[in-house]
């Protein structure tokens, strides 16, 4: 009987649906679109995280990975009902592996209006050497 | 006074009444399902690349409208109200090696009749952008008694 109540809706409980958008918000991650160039001296990625400011971004950089977690800022008001939606609450996150190429500690980023930029200069063993012929 | 608070477009056919038993909030439902079945109608929306994501929300006084449009400057993002079509049209312009491009973004929406076209008002923020558009006081419906002879 015990295993029966639990099982039956009862209109006291909350309704298990009620907040599955905002749970989802919370759990749910998407890789943001992104593009990588190369020049002779580093790689540059570029990546699209809309809604995202400065104090919600984390980028980690280790000799074989790039991590870049991005959370959005804004939350709707409490007044607010949402009528018709396209865009996610989800969560960025970004993993690019690399071959111990880069130099972690010169790495330099920079987030504007939801584009962040990074520049990831090459260790000097993968640049590339012209050699003079005596 | 929210009555009840939906999140998914298809749960709003769960109860409309109940929803929008005043007749602001179901204007706009109106429109925006119009508006949302003419889009869908036109091809996949969504392959398209000069195409951005739009959310929308309303509260007592207002309606939001929130549009993705990341790395843009802000005055190169034009909102326009003209006969009841709130267009967004972004611009970005971008060097390239075979020489200068020009990517433009717009998508137009019908809005409710229940707008105040005059007080509407924009932010850019994060590459954001929210236009605010306030709705008209509601109109209190004109009774006419008729006197019987």
């Amino acid at each position: 009987m015990n295993c029966i109540t639990n099982v039956m809706p009862s209109p006291s409980r909350t309704p298990v649906a009620k907040n599955d958008h905002d749970v989802q918000g919370r759990d749910e991650t998407r890789e943001p679109h992104y593009e990588v160039k190369e020049t002779a001296d580093a790689f540059g990625v570029t990546v699209t995280l809309p809604g995202v400011v400065k104090d919600g971004l984390e980028i980690t950089a280790d000799e074989n990975r790039l991590i870049i977690v991005g959370k959005r800022a804004w939350a709707r008001p409490e007044q607010w009902t949402e009528v018709y939606r396209e865009t996610s609450d989800a969560t960025y996150i970004l993993e690019l592996t690399h071959e111990n190429s880069i130099v972690p500690e010169k790495v330099n980023a920079e987030l504007r209006d939801g584009i962040l930029q990074i520049s990831l200069p090459k260790v000097a063993a993968i640049k590339p050497r012209k050699i003079s012929i005596g | 006074m929210r009555i009840i608070k939906y999140h998914t477009p298809t749960r709003r056919y769960f109860n409309p009444a109940a929803v929008y038993n005043r007749s602001l909030g179901h204007g706009f439902e109106a429109e925006i399902n119009r508006w949302f079945d003419t889009a869908a109608s036109g091809g996949s929306q969504q392959a398209s690349p000069a195409q951005f994501k739009v959310d929308f929300y309303q509260d007592e006084t207002h309606v939001y409208v929130r549009a993705e449009l990341p790395g843009f400057a802000r005055d190169a993002i034009a909102v326009e109200v003209v006969e009841g079509k709130l267009t967004i049209e972004a611009t970005r312009e971008s060097k390239e090696e075979s020489g200068q491009t020009e990517a433009k973004l717009n998508r137009s929406l019908v809005l409710p009749d229940d707008i105040k076209v005059d007080g509407i008002s924009a932010a850019y923020e994060a590459g954001v952008l929210t236009v605010t558009l306030p709705k008209k006081e509601e109109v209190k419906p004109r009774k006419v008694t008729v006197e019987v002879k």
